[in-house]
């Protein structure tokens, strides 16, 4: 055990963190330099486009260090975007220490601040890392003040690399090695592991990732998951290299997987603790949470006759992401479909996009929203995750929202601008902390509901990109919010009702009514599109009656080609949505998802 | 007897207008060539549809028919004669430009057998006929439909476009009333179509031309609808108005889903539940003449779904869907699905049901082609 040491990356997104486990991964020849050309640790496509980790991985090295002996390094692996951080929080939960990780060029930012602290919360070792120090734009001693004064250290204690140039890879190694203590813990105890990751295979079943705390995981044991209690045979232990090496045990201090025939992926629980059925621990590791979705939405297949089409794949797909929730529900506007629960925006976008693109679904999906707290006057409370079943205003005593608190770190030319944003998003400043004369950190909270919006893209374009995000979840606090419906000529499209801010409704209403008359075709009748609150309309216009269509020529010559069009055009309004009599093209569902509040 | 109309294309023409689709062409080498290859055709198929039809119609459409000699006319005329059987008083209709015939002519074209001319006036305005670059202007067009009486024509149509860029309501009226001072008994007035390909739809994406908005579109129809019905001429089809008795045969044919058979370049032909079509280039047409003895380009066979959807399409269109006649040809399940969404058309005055006749009111036909696409 004194020659283990585990342990994770931490930075910014882009700062490079998957290099530098790449530059680890080929010095310690786990892995040739060709292989290292693909950035082995992001294994979806997605994830490689987007630069960022979604489901955390690990991966163990053998290195023979300066002091004669060699060493077994657990590389674990940490998704790098706030939707995920109780994920990130078990991860770091299963190292003793951390490589913190700054980019020479851009210095300390919010993600560098949000994942250093939860991995000094853990209790980890920190060894920074200046990164990319061979770019021409790199200022190498301002970032590494800015490093001493977040974290501490000593000047010296900072190892100055390049990934690209492979520069400071060593010294990384021999650092991980010196400064990150083994772990502790007792193999001839009960045994306890924790789940810390857990991914699907097709052929065997739910593999979790494991750390093993104390005692010792043999194939063959009778072994019990805390949180489900479920019983299930061990059938396979090993560690992870570049595959799956069977190793028949794993005793504490290591880290490897487990296959146990666990059929879902809901079985292995993040965060969950393994244990022997008979002689077991008496307790779980602490830290376990049923993590719970933040984000809500429906999603509708294109084409109603595709509901039974889509439900398979949400099926398949929570195989393989056991933090998508859904549940069937029905909306008069798009008919059969699903109401989803995400961990958070990002995690949204990236379930939508990989139905269609691994699923091959077309769906329309309606306007995120957070999960209501409502107190109604009769004393009874409800959650509200879906508009559609909020309360008639009457009856509400009141509404409570969940807020976060947000960390954003911005160059100081910014700070105006980053004000003037967090007002509009009912922003609550707390305080700043310079991290040098130039970078300002400035803490504030918000209503959930208005950062998962669009509110990353509005603070990127503010601060020409430089300003940096992160938030954690801190509870609910009451709101002045109401339900704001779209009506068609006096039909309620519950696909477009939202929960909003009293005092945003106007304009929203507004701007969704505007939107709507540019995109809904002119109809053989007059329509009323209306924005209201409960009886009261605070905004309306209308689309004026189509008054001619009509192809003039129709002769023996045309015939054919007019059967056609008609063909295509009564192709056309199958794919439209229906509301009373008016028609809803799809794309009015979508571009109600892209206006700006 | 299974009645049938007969159209002939003649490709032939003087210039090719700004807004014009149709397949024609500006030289006349190939007119002796294009003769036999027509009178080809007509025996090919004289031959292979021989089951007991009669001819109740023949059209000559272009291109620019009038511009041919009136023996050109006749020689077609007398073939098909001689190779198919002609019921008792067809009528036979000669596309006609002004500027291309005069008293004389006419005379001629109605010995060889014309008893009814179709001429393309469009407009009445001298600008606007500038515009569509026609070779006539207002005075010879007038003539030409008083040169057609006075050469024994008593059926004569004329066609006006409208919406024209720039066209004022009381200009397109004046458009009108002139046409119905002339001796007519038919006019069919086309709202202006942008079709690919024409120098005009080139014209309005280079911006040279600016189109009138759907709704001015729809008012000047309106005013179209009220005033020629107003005069006596019934609208029997979206753009084609005549007074009782002098509905197109020829274009009933096609919209009462009769049996046509069509010779000569780009022509279609639809006989039981088959339609094809020619190649519309004159080499093309006339190699494969002279090979196959038609000039068959492309076919399809229609499914009895693709023929409900026809024949429901051109009843609407024109004089009105028929319930009983629909039932007996393609069942009742028409009828049940459409059922709710017909009686609130009726409701809503988009149509009209007499006896068993479903029929577009003027703000239905306006609408025809958003109708047509909701119906099941």
């Amino acid at each position: 055990m004194q020659n283990i040491r585990n342990f994770c990356i931490v930075a910014h997104i882009d700062h490079g963190k998957s290099t530098i486990a790449d530059g680890l991964l080929e010095f310690t020849h786990t892995i040739s330099q060709r292989e290292a050309k693909e950035q082995l640790l992001d294994s979806l496509d997605l994830e490689r486009e987007r630069g960022i980790t979604i489901k955390s991985h690990a991966i163990q090295m053998k290195y023979s260090a300066q002091d004669g002996n060699t060493y077994t390094l657990n590389l674990i692996d940490t998704p790098g975007h706030v939707d995920f951080s109780y994920e990130v929080s078990r991860s770091l939960a299963a190292c003793e220490g951390a490589i913190l990780v700054v980019d020479a060029a851009q210095g300390v930012e919010a993600q560098t601040i949000s994942n250093l602290y939860m991995a000094i919360d853990a209790g980890l070792d920190i060894l920074p890392v200046v990164n990319k120090i061979d770019l021409p734009s790199a200022m190498v001693d301002v970032v590494k003040k800015q490093i001493i004064d977040l974290i501490g250290c000593k000047d010296e204690d900072i190892i100055l690399a390049s990934a690209k140039t492979r520069a400071g890879i060593e010294q990384i190694l021999e650092a991980v090695v010196q400064k990150i203590p083994p772990p502790v813990g007792n193999e001839n105890a009960p045994l306890q592991a924790l789940v810390f990751d857990s991914v699907f295979d097709s052929y065997r079943g739910a593999v979790a990732y494991i750390r093993v705390v104390n005692g010792t995981i043999k194939e063959k044991d009778e072994i019990t998951f805390f949180a489900s209690g479920k019983k299930y045979l061990a059938e396979e232990v090993g560690t992870l290299r570049m595959a799956r090496i069977k190793t028949g045990e794993l005793k504490a201090g290591n880290v490897g997987y487990l296959i146990a025939g666990v059929k879902e992926l809901h079985d292995t629980k993040v965060g969950d603790t393994v244990t022997h059925t008979r002689g077991g621990a008496l307790n779980p590791l602490p830290g376990y949470k049923d993590i719970k979705p933040m984000v809500f939405s429906g999603l509708y297949p294109t084409d109603s006759d595709d509901y039974e089409n889509l439900r398979d794949a949400l099926d398949k797909y929570r195989l393989n992401d056991s933090a998508l929730s859904f549940v069937p529900e029905t909306s008069a506007a798009l008919g059969f479909g699903f109401r989803c629960g995400f961990l958070g925006m990002l995690h949204m976008e990236i379930v939508q996009e990989r139905l269609e693109r691994e699923f091959d679904q077309s769906i329309v999906t309606t306007l995120p929203n957070v999960e209501y707290w409502v107190s109604k006057k009769d004393g009874s409370k409800i959650i509200v995750d879906n508009p559609a079943e909020m309360p008639l205003q009457g009856d509400i005593e009141k509404v409570e929202e969940p807020y976060v608190k947000a960390q954003i770190v911005t160059p100081s030319e910014y700070v105006g601008n980053l004000m003037q944003l967090a007002i509009e998003k009912r922003g609550v400043y707390k305080n700043t902390t310079y991290i040098d004369p130039t970078r300002a950190d400035i803490q504030f909270e918000f209503p959930l509901s208005e950062i998962i919006f669009d509110f990353y893209d509005k603070l990127k374009s503010i601060s020409r990109g430089y300003a940096s995000f992160d938030y954690e979840y801190i509870g609910y606090r009451e709101s002045d919010l109401v339900k704001l419906d779209i009506m068609l000529n006096g039909e309620k499209v519950d696909a477009l009702s939202i929960i909003v801010h009293e005092k945003k409704a106007y304009t929203w209403g507004q701007k969704v009514c505007t939107k709507l008359k540019d995109l809904i075709p002119r109809q053989m009748f007059e329509i009323a599109i209306q924005a209201a609150i409960g009886t009261k309309v605070i905004s309306r216009t209308n689309i004026k009656a189509l008054r001619k269509n009509v192809l003039a020529k129709c002769y023996g010559g045309d015939i054919t080609r007019k059967r056609k069009l008609l063909e295509k055009q009564k192709e056309g309004k199958k794919r439209m949505k229906q509301v009373g009599n008016v028609e809803i093209p799809q794309e009015a569902f979508l571009a109600v998802l892209q206006i700006e509040d | 007897m299974k009645e049938t109309a007969l159209y002939i294309h003649i490709p032939f023409c003087d210039h090719k207008c700004i807004y014009c689709d149709f397949y024609s062409i500006i030289t006349y080498e190939n007119t002796s060539s294009y003769l036999q290859s027509l009178k080809k055709e007509i025996s090919f198929y004289a031959e292979k549809y021989n089951d007991d039809r009669k001819i109740i119609s023949i059209y000559f459409g272009g291109g620019t028919p009038s511009f041919m000699e009136p023996e050109y006319i006749s020689e077609i005329i007398e073939h098909v004669k001689q190779n198919f059987v002609l019921a008792e008083n067809p009528e036979i209709t000669l596309e006609t430009n002004p500027g291309t015939v005069d008293k004389q002519k006419l005379e001629n074209f109605n010995r060889a057998g014309i008893n009814r001319i179709s001429i393309g006036i469009q407009s009445f305005n001298e600008d606007e006929l500038k515009f569509l670059t026609r070779i006539h202007d207002a005075q010879t067009a007038i003539k030409t439909v008083c040169d057609a009486t006075k050469a024994g024509f008593a059926n004569i149509n004329i066609d006006l476009i409208f919406n024209l860029p720039g066209q004022t309501k009381q200009k397109w009226l004046n458009n009108l009333d002139e046409a119905l001072r002339l001796p007519i008994t038919h006019l069919s007035a086309y709202s202006l179509i942008l079709e690919h390909g024409t120098i005009l739809n080139k014209m309005v994406l280079d911006g040279k031309v600016k189109m009138q908005s759907d709704d001015y579109d729809a008012e000047l129809y309106e005013i179209t609808i009220d005033h020629l019905t107003q005069k006596g001429f019934e609208q029997y089809e979206v753009s084609n108005f005549a007074l009782q008795g002098y509905e197109c045969m020829h274009n009933n044919a096609y919209w009462r889903y009769k049996d046509y058979l069509s010779f000569g370049t780009s022509a279609h032909s639809f006989v039981n539940g088959k339609r094809w079509w020619n190649f519309s280039s004159v080499k093309f047409y006339n190699d494969a003449v002279s090979k196959n003895g038609n000039g068959i380009a492309g076919e399809e066979i229609l499914t009895k779904e693709e023929m409900l959807d026809e024949y429901v399409m051109l009843a609407l269109r024109s004089s009105g869907l028929d319930m009983n006649e629909l039932e007996k040809l393609f069942g009742r399940s028409w009828l049940i699905k459409n059922q709710n969404y017909i009686s609130r058309l009726i409701e809503q005055k988009f149509l009209t049901l007499t006896s068993t006749l479903l029929k577009f009111t003027s703000k239905g036909y306006a609408v025809c082609d958003e109708i047509l696409a909701k119906l099941k």
